[in-house]
C-alpha cells in the first residue's frame, strides 16, 4: 500500500506512539484486502457502548489513547447506552465497566449521542462520503438509503479510523462492489418491512439485493435495513426507483441480474407468532426509535390502556423531541414505558419474562426468546386493537 | 502430506489439531456467554443453533466458510486472543473485515495476533477433517497437513 506524507508520519510516530499504532492498524487492515491506499473518512461511529465487566482488551487500549491526549480528528457518534441501571444484576455483574467506558469515550472527544440511528440528526452522512463505520444497521443505512460509503469495520478498528481519520479503500467503498448482485420480486399484499429485512438476511447473507420498486418509508428503511444487517451480512441493498444508486435496474446492475429470488406473503407471515396473545411483554425500536415513528405508533395507544409491560426504545434526542408533543403524557398515561437504551443488551438479562413481541427483526434475531409481530400484532398483544 | 495454497490474510505460523465446520460463525453469539466470561475464560461455542455447540475452540487451527453478525466480532475475537484462549490460526472460505480486524488489533496492540488464511475451494472440507494436525503459514498462505 502506497502512504501519502501525513498518513507516513503517523506510522512512523511522528504524532507519537499510540497514534502510530492506531495507523499500524489502520494500515494492516487495508493490507489484509488488497487495498491500494487510504482515503480520508468524514465521520465516525463507533460500537463499542457496553462496559461488560470480563471483556478487558477494550478498555485497555481506549486507557493507552485517552492516556496519550489523543482525539477522534473527524466527527465521531456513538452506539447506545446498555440500559445498565435499569436492574441490580446490569449494574454489579455484566455491565461494572460503563462509567468508566463512557468516561474514556467522552475523553477521546466522541459526540454523546448514544444511538445507533445516528444518521438523522447527530451524524448526517451526505451521497458519496466516505465513512469508517461500525454497527451494521447505520453501516446499512448509511450505504444503502443516503449513499454514503463504508465497510462493516470491527469496534476499535472503528477507533483507530476515527483517530487517524483515514480508512483503507476497499470492499463497499469502491464502485464495483456496490453493484447488484441479486434481484428481489416481491408477491406480496401487505408490506412487512422488517420481516422482508429479515428475510432477506437469511436469504442473501452477505450479497447486495436489489429489490424491484417499492414505495418504502423512511422508517421502513431504517427497520427493514436494521434487520437484514442482522440476520445476514448484508452492508448495502437498492430499491429500485428509489435509493440513491438505483434510478432503475439497468444502472444498478451490471447485465441481467444472474440470481432472482421472490419474497411472498406466506414468507412474511411465516415469521409472525402465531398467537400474539401470548406475549407477556412488547418492546418497540430496534434500530431505536425516531420522533416521527414514536408519534405514528403513539396514536394507537391514545385513551387506551396496556394490558402488557410495553416499551419504546427511543433515540435520546428524538425523545426530547417527542415529549415536547401531547402524545408523550398520553403514552405515559396509556402504561408504556419510555427509555433511550438498547433494548438487546438490556432485555438479555430478565426475570419471569418469556414472550417478548417486537415489530423488530433485529431484535427477533439477537435477543433469545423474543418473538415477531407486524405493529398490528403487537398492538393487539398490548391489548390497544381488536 | 498434503500441502495447500490459500490466499495470506494475516501474518504468522502456528499449527495445531483440526476443528472443522461447513457453518458459518457467529463469534459474537457463541464467546459472550456466561459459561465462557465466568469463572475460568473457556472457549466453549455457545450458540445453541451452531453445530459445534459446547465445542472448545482453544489451540485448534479453526476451519469454517464465513462470519455472520454483529461489529462486536472483532472485539470479541480480540479478547480471545488477549486472554489465550483463541484458536492457534484459522482458515476461512471467505475473509472478511470483521475477523481480520480481530487478529490486527489483537497483534498491533498486545503482540498476540493468529494467522488467517483465506481458501475458497470447496476441497478444503475434503482434504481437512477435524482432529487433522494442520500447520498454517500466514506470511504465504501456504496449508500443511500433516
Amino acid at each position: 500500500m502506497k502512504l501519502e506524507g501525513e498518513q507516513e508520519g503517523m506510522l512512523k510516530g511522528g504524532n507519537g506512539p499510540i497514534m502510530a499504532k492506531a495507523m499500524e492498524t489502520v494500515v494492516k487492515y487495508g493490507e489484509a484486502f488488497g487495498a491500494k491506499r487510504l482515503v480520508p473518512i468524514k465521520s465516525g461511529h463507533l460500537a463499542g457502548t457496553f462496559g461488560i465487566g470480563p471483556y478487558g482488551a477494550y478498555i485497555h487500549i481506549l486507557r493507552r489513547i485517552a492516556s496519550e491526549g489523543l482525539r477522534v480528528r473527524v466527527p465521531t457518534t456513538v452506539n447506545p447506552r446498555p440500559g445498565y441501571d435499569l436492574n441490580f444484576i446490569n449494574r454489579h455483574i455484566v455491565f461494572t465497566k460503563q462509567e468508566a467506558l463512557e468516561g474514556l469515550l467522552s475523553a477521546i472527544g466522541v459526540t454523546p449521542n448514544y444511538s445507533c440511528v445516528c444518521y438523522e440528526k447527530a451524524n448526517v452522512p451526505s451521497f458519496g462520503d466516505r465513512l469508517a463505520w461500525a454497527e451494521s444497521s447505520a453501516v446499512q443505512f448509511a450505504n444503502s438509503v443516503l449513499g454514503a460509503r463504508t465497510n462493516r469495520n470491527s469496534i476499535l478498528m472503528d477507533v483507530c479510523c476515527s483517530l487517524t481519520g483515514f480508512t483503507p479503500e476497499f470492499g463497499y467503498l469502491l464502485d464495483e462492489h456496490r453493484r447488484g448482485q441479486m434481484l428481489v420480486r416481491l408477491n406480496i399484499r401487505k408490506m412487512d418491512a422488517p420481516a422482508l429485512g429479515y428475510l432477506l438476511g437469511k436469504k442473501v447473507v452477505d450479497k447486495v439485493p436489489v429489490i424491484e420498486h417499492y414505495p418504502f418509508s423512511r422508517i421502513e428503511l431504517k427497520n427493514m435495513g436494521g434487520s437484514m444487517a442482522a440476520s445476514g451480512g448484508v452492508a448495502l441493498f437498492h430499491v429500485e426507483g428509489l435509493t440513491p444508486e438505483a434510478p432503475d435496474m439497468k444502472t444498478v446492475f451490471d447485465g441481467p441480474p444472474k440470481v432472482t429470488i421472490t419474497v411472498t406473503q406466506e414468507d412474511l407471515d411465516s415469521l409472525r407468532l402465531r398467537k400474539p396473545q401470548i406475549a407477556d411483554m412488547v418492546v418497540f425500536g430496534c434500530p431505536q426509535m425516531t420522533c416521527t415513528e414514536a408519534l405514528a405508533v403513539a396514536e394507537k395507544f391514545v385513551g387506551k390502556k396496556v394490558k402488557v409491560p410495553t416499551w419504546f426504545c427511543m433515540v435520546p434526542d428524538e425523545l426530547t423531541e417527542f415529549k415536547k408533543h401531547d402524545q408523550f403524557s398520553k403514552t405515559l398515561d396509556a402504561g408504556i414505558t419510555i427509555f433511550e437504551y438498547c433494548p438487546l443488551a438490556a432485555f438479555s438479562l430478565r426475570l419471569g419474562k418469556k414472550h417478548i413481541l417486537t415489530p423488530s427483526g433485529k431484535l427477533l434475531y439477537y435477543l433469545k426468546g423474543a418473538e415477531y409481530g407486524t405493529e398490528d400484532d403487537c398492538l393487539k398483544a398490548c391489548g390497544v386493537m381488536q | 502430506m498434503t500441502v495447500l495454497k490459500g490466499n495470506p490474510v494475516i501474518k504468522g505460523r502456528a499449527s495445531g489439531p483440526a476443528l472443522v465446520t461447513k457453518m458459518p460463525m457467529n463469534f459474537t453469539a457463541s464467546f459472550t456467554k456466561p459459561k465462557n466470561l465466568i469463572p475460568a475464560w473457556r472457549s466453549l461455542v455457545q450458540d445453541s443453533n451452531h453445530d459445534l455447540f459446547n465445542k472448545n475452540i482453544r489451540k485448534t487451527v479453526f476451519i469454517y466458510p464465513a462470519t455472520i453478525g454483529s461489529t462486536y466480532t472483532g472485539m470479541v475475537l480480540l479478547e480471545l486472543m488477549y486472554r489465550g484462549t483463541a484458536p492457534a490460526a484459522i482458515i476461512v472460505q471467505n475473509a472478511d473485515p470483521l475477523l481480520a480486524a480481530g487478529s490486527i488489533l489483537a497483534d498491533v496492540w498486545f503482540d498476540k495476533g493468529i494467522p488467517i488464511v483465506e481458501y475458497p475451494n470447496e476441497d478444503i472440507f475434503d482434504k481437512i477433517k477435524t482432529g487433522a494436525q494442520v500447520e498454517v503459514n500466514g506470511d504465504t498462505g501456504e496449508i500443511t497437513v500433516l
